[in-house]
């Protein structure tokens, strides 16, 4: 009983990330009509934009180094045992300026790139078919993933994880739980973020653009919409959460190329949710990352790439437009 | 009315190549082919066999995503399914003692009928769901068809991650075991696909395909099974990308799960956006830039930066950047693809030198 | 010919079609007219298949088709144009009417990939009966290559016409076939359609607003307005009917 807990809250963590993830898909898909393949190369980008400026830049000789090492730091550092939960939050505080730049300045960089994406190549279609720009957004995955090839040539590193890492364990029937602090803290993040975003597309005037926009451009545009804004609105929102979920990510397995495989995953956990409603989303997002845990336990890790892939096929099969999505009603 | 297009009999009018010009053309290539052994090097030799096998797998996704309007980013799982088919079928006919100079008449069209098994399969999603679920199913069956491949449990049958050797096809005992003998196999290959599903597309079934894709309740309202065809063109579709998959193996004479994921599949539909999608000659000219692209790049590597490290160690990322370069680029530029310049250029031809354009 | 037995339906709350009953006689021309949102297309769209309705049957040559789908409606012979139309804008008008006969063609997969042989013998027969019958007839031999979106409003229309006239229809169904169209353009395609049923002897279902066309050419006419029949009878009958005046005109305070 205690080892099903464990899997589950490690499934809830994981689906947070999902959900944080498939935020982006959604949001894009919801403003523009148009599904974001390579949603996955641009988080890819965020955790390397990440690595760069929280990793890279102050290790390098001109840069400043980012680290708070005020003497008592230094002292408490020396005197925590080795793995207390006291060491875990000294050792973060030590590297929060960097991880704060970090994270700044990787949902920047990323939403500059949503934007360069967004003017020079959705823009340009819009009105035109939404098969052209799923096509541009398939081009993208192999320009993104090439892009990051040359610029970061690399192996796998590993970067600060967001918060501090205290291993957490406690006993639930019995049985010892075993959670790390960070990726709970992740979940927090990854939930508050999402339940914020959704909350502000619901309740402000920037949202109900956002949807005027996807049920009509043309109208929405005639009706004083800037649709163009509406659009850049979306990338930038979808790429600056990705860049969070990227900074999570890459904490939490490293940083490396397959994060971009990782959208598809994800997309096939938007499909299953039903690509236009978040709390659909969640609710498969949640599932998959509990259904992923269960996997790793009961067949082992190989599986666990596949679930969302065999899950969305299951899904589709039954429920055509996803567990909440809304069915086009078709007008002749 | 300009266009030099005057026929007397509907049959005349009927036919694919209503202009000289085209007619040149299409014999002129296949004189070509069929000299191409006699003259050309190994080099060029290795190139003209990828690009013949890569013109069998994207007529494959032609079919559907051109023709049918169905979104596919998962052929390359189907291309896998024929390597891998052809190569166990192989292996399965010698234990059964069948004559080497049969097999392969068994094993292609096994090989064939295996991935069209599969593409049914795969293919029952779009009859509740179109577009991009659809793309998300094809992409995520492609992904389990390479993770089984992969897989340990069944790596007795597939050579897990370290793959298979294919037996050299032997053809009523002529045996193909230099790649100039499966070059005449893969160009045989290349050309009676593009002919037969060529073919299709004069009569009700291809029709159908189209209209399909262009208004499926208009097609169903007039009679089309939506339920039939779509699953009709998936299985065509895949069975040319099986049989893609099949003259791959027999050219390396070895299979390798990585060669058949992702990467692929967005080459096959980068060649098909750059060639033209719905067109025949889409999948012929797509195809030749997709295969010469690489050699190009490596050309212009060389000449600037010589045989250095660093040349080799961009090359392959920025390999990747001009595939999806090409897709962004025709997409927003010419998204009728070389086929819409080429028809230009033909249209020209045929009434120069009274008008142009 | 076809028979409207007692048809209901409904999109969640909204009532579509309340209780539509109505018979339309072999050979001849029934209108069906309403005001805007009166149910005339969604009627359409339970007769050809697309929505299936709550209660109620539809009933062509004696057979309950209440239950089957689009496509196999096609193959009895039902045939329809759209309101808005819907024309494969992908290809030419010859390619577009040549889908209308689907049903009627036989190849099949293998000899579509060989072509030469019955393929060829039957889309060559094909041909020459499409341009006889239907091209001709229509007038549109001047744009049989054509792609549709080079066409103007008016000859796209007829186009659907020939269309779904490929198909030999004993049923023809056609939903405001002269909506957006001039008066020349009105009087070329009222032609037709009595051209066709004299000389086809086809039934056919007209929706439209134009009440002089439909005044003119239709035999019977029924009325709906707000889901619900309110009369049927002959255009004279319909014409001082005081339900339906009322309907298109307002009550009076």
């Amino acid at each position: 009983m205690g080892q099903v807990f464990q899997f589950a809250i490690n499934g809830l963590m994981s689906g947070a990330i999902y959900a944080l993830i498939a935020l982006g898909i959604v949001a894009v898909y919801k403003a523009t009509r148009v599904v974001n393949f390579a949603h996955g190369y641009v988080i890819m980008m965020g955790a390397y934009f990440y690595y760069t400026f929280a990793v890279l830049l102050p290790a390098s000789d001109w840069f400043p180094d980012l680290t708070y090492a005020p003497d008592w730091l230094a002292t408490a550092k020396a005197e925590a045992p080795m793995f207390s939960p006291a060491a875990a939050y000294l050792s973060w505080l030590e590297n929060l300026p960097r991880i704060a730049f970090g994270l700044i300045a990787a949902i920047i960089a990323a939403s500059l790139l949503a934007r360069v994406i967004e003017r020079f190549f959705m823009r340009p279609l819009l009105g035109q078919s939404q098969f052209a720009m799923i096509m541009i957004t398939v081009g993208l995955i192999s320009v993104l993933s090439g892009v990051k090839s040359m610029i970061w040539t690399g192996d796998a590193a590993s970067v600060p994880y967001l918060a501090p890492n205290p291993a957490i364990r406690f006993e639930v029937f019995g049985s010892p739980v075993f959670i790390f602090g960070a990726n709970l803290a992740s979940m927090v993040i990854a939930i508050a973020i999402f339940g914020a975003i959704v909350l502000w597309l619901r309740r402000s005037a920037a949202g109900v653009a956002m949807r005027a926009a996807s049920e009509d451009q043309s109208t929405a545009y005639s009706m004083g919409i800037s649709v163009p804004q509406v659009f850049a609105r979306a990338w930038v929102l979808a790429a600056a959460t990705g860049a969070v979920a990227g900074a999570i990510l890459a904490a939490r397995d490293g940083i490396s190329p397959s994060l971009g495989l990782f959208g598809f995953s994800v997309l096939a956990i938007v499909l299953m949710g039903g690509l236009d409603s978040f709390v659909g989303v969640f609710i498969a997002a949640m599932c998959v990352g509990v259904l992923e845990a269960l996997v790793q336990w009961q067949l082992g890790g190989d599986w666990v790439e596949v679930t969302p892939y065999i899950a969305v096929l299951i899904v589709i099969l039954i429920r055509p437009h996803g567990l909440m999505g809304s069915e086009e009603v078709e007008r002749i | 009315m300009i266009n030099g297009n005057l026929k007397a009999t509907y049959a005349a009018d009927e036919r694919i190549n209503n202009n000289a010009y085209k007619t040149a053309f299409v014999w002129g290539f296949a004189a070509l082919a069929a000299l191409f052994p006699f003259v050309a090097n190994d080099y060029l030799i290795l190139i003209a066999c990828q690009y013949g096998i890569m013109v069998v797998a994207v007529v494959g996704v032609n079919v559907l995503t051109g023709y049918t309007g169905l979104i596919s980013l998962g052929h390359g799982g189907f291309v896998a399914i024929g390597a891998y088919g052809v190569t166990i079928i192989h292996a399965g006919l010698t234990a059964l003692s069948v004559p080497a100079g049969l097999q392969p008449f068994i094993a292609i069209p096994a090989a064939m009928a295996l991935a069209a098994g599969i593409g049914l399969l795969v293919g029952l999603p779009s009859l509740r769901v179109k577009g991009v679920y659809l793309a998300v199913a094809t992409l995520s069956a492609s992904f389990i068809i390479i993770f089984l491949i992969e897989l340990d449990a069944l790596a007795p049958f597939t050579g897990g991650k370290n793959g298979l050797t294919t037996a050299d096809p032997s053809f009523f005992g002529w045996v193909l075991d230099t790649q100039r003998e499966v070059y005449a196999l893969i160009a045989a290959c290349a050309f009676a696909t593009v002919l037969l599903v060529q073919n299709l597309f004069r009569t009700r079934v291809g029709r159908a395909f189209i209209a399909i894709r262009e208004r499926d309740y208009s097609a169903e309202i007039l009679g089309v099974s939506l339920l039939r065809y779509k699953l009709t063109s998936f299985a065509i579709s895949a069975a040319c990308c099986g049989l893609a998959g099949a003259l791959f193996a027999y050219f390396y004479a070895r299979v390798l799960p990585e060669q058949f994921e992702l990467l692929l599949s967005l080459q096959l539909v980068a060649a098909l956006v750059v060639g033209g999608m719905g067109r025949t000659m889409g999948p012929v000219f797509g195809a030749l830039v997709i295969v010469l692209a690489p050699e190009f790049l490596k050309l212009t590597l060389g000449a600037l930066m010589g045989s250095t490290v660093e040349a080799a160690q961009i090359r392959a990322p920025l390999q990747e950047i001009f595939f999806g370069a090409l897709i962004i680029g025709f997409i927003m530029f010419e998204p009728l693809g070389i086929a819409q310049i080429s028809d230009r250029v033909f249209r020209a031809l045929n009434r120069w030198p009274f008008a142009r354009g | 010919m076809l028979r409207v037995e007692d048809v209901h339906l409904s999109f969640g709350g909204v009532k579509a079609l309340q209780g539509v009953s109505f018979e339309a006689a072999k050979g001849e021309i029934t209108g069906v007219i309403g005001p805007n949102g009166a149910g005339k297309t969604s009627l359409f769209n339970v007769l050809s298949g697309f929505y299936t309705p709550s209660t109620g049957r539809v009933i062509v040559d004696g057979q309950d088709i209440s239950g089957l789908k689009p496509n196999a409606r096609a193959e009895l012979g039902m045939a329809r144009t759209f309101q808005n139309i819907a024309l494969f804008r992908g290809m030419s008008v010859l390619d577009n009417i040549k889908l209308g006969c689907h049903t009627r063609l036989n190849t099949n997969l293998w000899s579509a990939l060989r072509y030469f042989g019955s393929a060829q013998k039957e889309e060559l027969e094909l041909r020459a009966d499409l341009e006889e019958r239907i091209i001709d007839f229509l007038e549109i031999d001047h744009i049989r290559k054509a792609p549709i979106t080079a066409l103007p409003y008016g000859l796209q229309k007829r186009v659907e016409l020939a269309r779904a006239l490929a198909m030999q229809p004993k049923l023809l169904m056609l939903d405001e076939p002269v909506a957006g169209m001039n008066r020349e353009e009105t009087a070329d395609m009222a032609r037709f359609i009595l051209d066709v049923q004299e000389k086809f002897g086809t039934t056919v279902l007209l929706v439209e607003h134009d009440m002089h066309m439909v005044m003119d050419i239709c035999s019977r006419i029924v009325v709906l307005n707000f889901g619900q029949q309110i009369a049927q009878g002959t255009p004279d009958e319909i014409a001082n009917n005081s339900a339906v005046v009322d309907a298109y005109l307002g009550q009076a305070a």
